[in-house]
């Protein structure tokens, strides 16, 4: 024993000091809520635009000042922009834009221009007329002249071209070196940046809070009126941390002092105390390794997940102190443990394959959980089993507390009033109660279960999107195809249907056309060259200059491809847009903007080749949808498992009994939240078997520990208390999470397992005709 | 947002802007010249309405003749600038903040909104800009130089290194209003525009309101 205990203790020490070394200096703790969603998408290539795009929003930050003078807004948006730029949070923070050179857009597209066409083919001018109408609208109208001389672009197609390349799809206007934008009476001016590191570094977040918060005072101190508009996934990333932290702690410490207190109070004495953290503690070790070894890096929200797995890590230790307490001056460790072993081995049986139906499903962010809380749970186990028969081998002083009263007088109501027949009555109405409940449940998978992001921060981008125009969708096209060209092809394609559906479009071939329209659009300019010519002469163009053009127009050479586009600088905020070579070929993406719902997109491509909408959001949605559905086979799954275990242990007809009550919780929590108009996700779904798992444990406490003499009995029942009261705070405090996800999460497994707690009794009705499981005769209630 | 990205998305609004050299000499000059403007310039700045004749000229090398269009505009401010074309055919152009409206010979009429052509945006506001006084956005692209007597003054607007491939040289002088805009192109074509007749806060024809209002 005392070698088993000494090694499990070395071991907990390495486990303690290789996490601690994991931590130091900056833990692998991942606050990407996009590493939270499960992979969607069968094709690679699209998860893999999904993930640059996410990646590139990841590092930019915009911010608008707004003030009610120009030139005040603008110094305003000078001092944050140093103020940014000084220290190590962005590489790049500019308010004040060098001036913009429109002659190498130029010279990059007018050696091209005879096959750069605005229009689709089919609206381009053909007739004498159809030219003629075009020259004199170049010549005559208010916005006559262009970007080349006249004879070099009479019809002003070159123009047109120039003007429908999707540069500008933003509100904000060029002034002076400045980007602003005018509301009623604001001035607004963009201030952009570029992060240094990761959105999601800590450390990154932290600086860039400091940085900024100093630089706003600076600026409310000098503009009291001044307005500033933020925008960025670090933002939400910071917030998203913050929060989690914070309520990392509230369950953290809430679930410790909870423990704290009642241990104190049921044992009078720091020993059990000080053991029941130890086994925590290493359970918490062990978890957060195996996490690690696992996924790599530990999510945020599995950490808020685990502060409330304390709650029912300290379970098993306070078993075994109650079998201590109940053996009273007759304890010996090593037969205490024998008697409370088959309980606990079953009460973690059933939490484990609670956890592990979780773990089959798809989304890292709940197998992640399971796994965090399979291991903990395994290790605090092993702790208990190992370490606290060594540890509390000499028997105890205490007699069970006044703690114990109201439990005892519960528990001898039932062996007072309720029989069998009378308990499954009582099930059966409680069943009808619930019944209407049921009926009442609506459902919503929204992906914002997972990613609620802070009001204020919503709030905040909706109104620089209304001021700047950018749009942040989350839905884009894959475009596909054996090689660039065709991807091109395919693109052009879909731009012509989306264009006529009203839909704007940001894609590689709006800056480049495929060589095959190149080519089409210099032909149909070659074809009606003469009609060209006729109106040229009508206007009285010179010989030499009619020369120039049709020497622009016949010039034959290579197409102008996206490597050549892609080689340019101005093309740098646009590479997110050519994915280049997949598993597939080649492919691009393709930014919608303006729909006003995603089935119309869907609809639009529905049947174009090599092309595929993405919606992430819509995926992971219906993921959720889809396992929510199917929860119903995941939870008959675990039931069947969870029966299996119990009746190994108690026999058919016991395990039913140990089961019953929990079964009866699971639908009983399941009416509630219907009633309070829950709307159900995937999470309380996972819940609601987690209850099953987890609330069945209470009804074998209860059963093992009522097997002993009264003194036996009283420290039993003081157990379960004890056990079910830190579990529920735990969850309790979990169902405050500001995670919709976590907190159905906690919130259902607080009700499903207080209703479980609750109606335990009824499982030793319902066994008492068995053999060796007659508990109605001794009352509980602690002789003084 | 990066750097080079704010760069770009202005690109086709600076070329747009180049677009409207027929038009861009303007009568005031507010912020920079503020303090001194002549009374003159006051005057046109106070103005609600203005109505005048134009006759525009342009020389460009690739025709052999000059090329004459002449027509009337009115200035409403805070709702837009009417171009209508009279000669050699009819053409009327509406342009406002957000939209510009076009009206053919065949009294088909085009509305392009700015949202669809965002560039048209920049240009609608400029348009306005010029006659309106209000060269905010004109110094963001030009160095305005003015000069002014008792009755007469001139601005000379000088393009910024980034335009100076496209356009030398603007000026525009007048008296109680604007008489003449004189722009010098990158490429040596020549436009000359002439007002006449001008009417400062009269009444506006009700066929013209009707385009205000459409």
């Amino acid at each position: 024993m005392r070698l088993r205990a000494l090694s499990w203790l070395l071991f907990a020490l390495l486990l303690a000091t290789t996490t601690a070394l994991k931590f130091w200096p900056t833990p692998p703790i991942e606050t990407d809520l996009l590493a939270l969603l499960p992979a969607t998408e069968r094709n690679p290539a699209a998860e893999q635009a999904a993930a640059s795009l996410g990646r590139l929003s990841g590092e930019r930050a915009v911010f608008l000042i707004g003030l009610p003078q120009a030139v005040d807004a603008r110094n305003a948006a000078t001092i944050l922009a140093d103020r940014l730029r000084d220290g190590r949070v962005f590489k790049n923070c500019v308010a004040k834009i060098p001036s913009p050179d429109p002659a190498a857009l130029l010279d990059f597209y007018v050696p091209y221009r005879a096959g750069l066409l605005a229009s689709d083919p089919h609206h381009l001018p053909v007739t004498r007329d159809d030219f003629a109408d075009r020259l004199a609208a170049r010549l005559s109208g208010p916005f006559g002249g262009a970007a080349l001389p006249l004879a070099e672009d009479p019809f002003a197609l070159f123009d047109d071209w120039l003007a429908a390349l999707p540069f500008r799809q933003f509100r904000l206007d060029f002034e002076d070196g400045w980007l602003g934008v005018h509301d009623a009476d604001v001035s607004w001016v963009l201030v952009s940046a570029e992060l240094a590191g990761s959105a999601f570094d800590p450390a990154l977040q932290r600086e860039l809070q400091t940085a900024l918060t100093k630089a706003e005072q600076e600026l409310q101190h000098r503009w009291p009126t001044v307005q500033i508009l933020r925008g960025g996934a670090v933002f939400h990333a910071a917030a998203a941390r913050e929060s989690a932290e914070g309520e990392m702690n509230v369950i953290g410490i809430g679930s410790l002092l909870g423990i704290v207190v009642l241990l104190l109070l049921a044992y009078r004495s720091l020993t059990p105390l000080a053991l029941g953290l130890l086994s925590v503690g290493i359970g918490l070790c062990a978890a957060v390794l195996t996490s690690l070894a696992v996924f790599g890096r530990l999510h945020l929200m599995t950490l808020v997940f685990g502060a409330s797995l304390i709650g029912e890590a300290i379970d098993y230790a306070i078993q075994f102190f109650s079998v201590r307490l109940g053996a009273g001056p007759d304890w010996n460790s090593g037969q205490g443990l024998k008697l409370i072993l088959p309980g606990l081995a079953v009460a973690l049986a059933t939490s484990v394959v609670g956890y592990s139906v979780l773990g089959l499903t798809p989304f890292p962010a709940v197998r992640q959980i399971a796994v965090f809380a399979i291991s903990g749970l395994v290790a605090a186990w092993l702790s208990v089993v190992l370490l606290l028969p060594w540890w509390l081998s000499r028997p105890t002083k205490q007699t069970p507390g006044a703690l114990l009263a109201l439990p005892a007088q519960w528990l001898d109501f039932w062996r007072a009033r309720i029989n069998g027949r009378t308990f499954l009555l009582l099930a059966g109405s409680l069943l009808v109660v619930a019944a209407p409940g049921w009926f009442r449940l609506t459902a919503d998978d929204d992906v914002r279960a997972l990613i609620q992001p802070t009001p204020a921060l919503i709030a905040q981008e909706a109104r620089l999107r209304a001021l700047t125009g950018m749009e942040a969708g989350s839905q884009f096209f894959l475009i596909e195809g054996d090689d660039a060209e065709q991807v091109l092809q395919h693109e052009e394609a879909l731009v012509q249907r989306l264009t006529a559906a009203g839909i704007t479009t940001q894609g590689v071939s709006r800056f480049v056309p495929s060589c095959l329209r190149q080519r089409e659009n210099q032909a149909l300019l070659e074809a009606s060259l003469s009609a060209q010519q006729a109106a040229l002469d009508d206007a009285g163009f010179r010989a030499e200059a009619l020369r120039t053009w049709q020497g622009a127009v016949g010039r034959h050479q290579a197409c102008l491809t996206p490597a050549d586009w892609l080689a340019t600088p101005m093309s740098i905020p646009f590479h997110h847009l050519w994915l280049g070579a997949t598993a597939n070929g080649q492919a691009s993406v393709l930014l919608p903007a303006g729909y006003r719902s995603v089935d119309i997109l869907a609809a639009t491509a529905a049947d174009l080749p090599g092309v595929s909408l993405v919606d992430k959001p819509g995926s992971v949605s219906r993921l959720f949808g889809e396992f929510r559905r199917t929860g119903g086979l995941l939870l008959t799954a675990a039931t069947v498992l969870v029966f299996a275990v119990l009746a190994w242990r108690y026999g058919l007809r016991g395990g039913g009994a140990v089961l019953l009550p929990t079964l009866l919780a699971q639908t009983i929590a399941l009416g509630i939240l219907g009633y309070v108009g829950s709307a159900l996700n995937l999470f309380h779904v996972l819940a609601l078997i987690l209850v099953l798992g987890v609330g069945v444990n209470y009804a074998i406490f209860l059963v093992e520990g009522l097997r002993g003499g009264p003194r036996r009995q009283s420290a039993a029942l003081l157990g379960v208390v004890l056990s079910a009261a830190t579990t529920l705070l735990s969850f309790g405090l979990l169902g405050l999470s500001a995670t919709p996800a976590l907190s159905g999460f906690g919130t259902t497994l607080a009700i499903g397992i207080s209703i479980a707690v609750t109606l335990s009794p009824g499982a030793l009705i319902m066994a008492t005709k068995l053999p060796g499981m007659d508990f109605t005769k001794a009352p509980c209630t602690p002789s003084r | 947002m990066s750097h080079t990205f704010a760069r770009l998305m202005v690109l086709p609004a600076l070329l747009f802007l180049t677009l409207l050299r027929p038009a861009a000499g303007e009568p005031n000059a507010t912020p920079a010249a503020g303090q001194q403007l002549t009374p003159l310039l006051a005057q046109i700045e106070q103005t609600k309405v203005i109505q005048a004749e134009f006759v525009q000229t342009k020389t460009l090398q690739a025709l052999k003749h000059p090329l004459r269009t002449s027509g009337r505009l009115v200035v409403v401010r805070g709702q837009g600038v009417l171009w209508q074309i009279d000669r050699p055919y009819r053409a009327t152009y509406l342009i406002a903040t957000d939209s510009v409206l076009e009206i053919g010979a065949d009294g088909s009429r085009r509305i392009r909104k700015a949202r669809e052509v965002p560039a048209l945006a920049q240009t609608g506001q400029v348009f306005q800009a010029i006659f309106q006084g209000d060269t905010r956005a004109l110094e963001a692209y030009f160095e305005v130089r003015i000069q002014s007597g008792a009755s007469r003054w001139q601005v000379d607007l000088t393009p910024k290194p980034m335009l100076t491939r496209f356009l030398k040289a603007i000026s525009a002088r007048g008296g109680r209003f604007l008489d003449a805009i004189d722009i010098e192109e990158g490429g040596g074509d020549t436009t000359h525009i002439e007002f006449r007749n001008t009417l400062l806060d009269a009444p506006i024809a009700d066929a013209d309101r009707e385009f205000f209002s459409h």
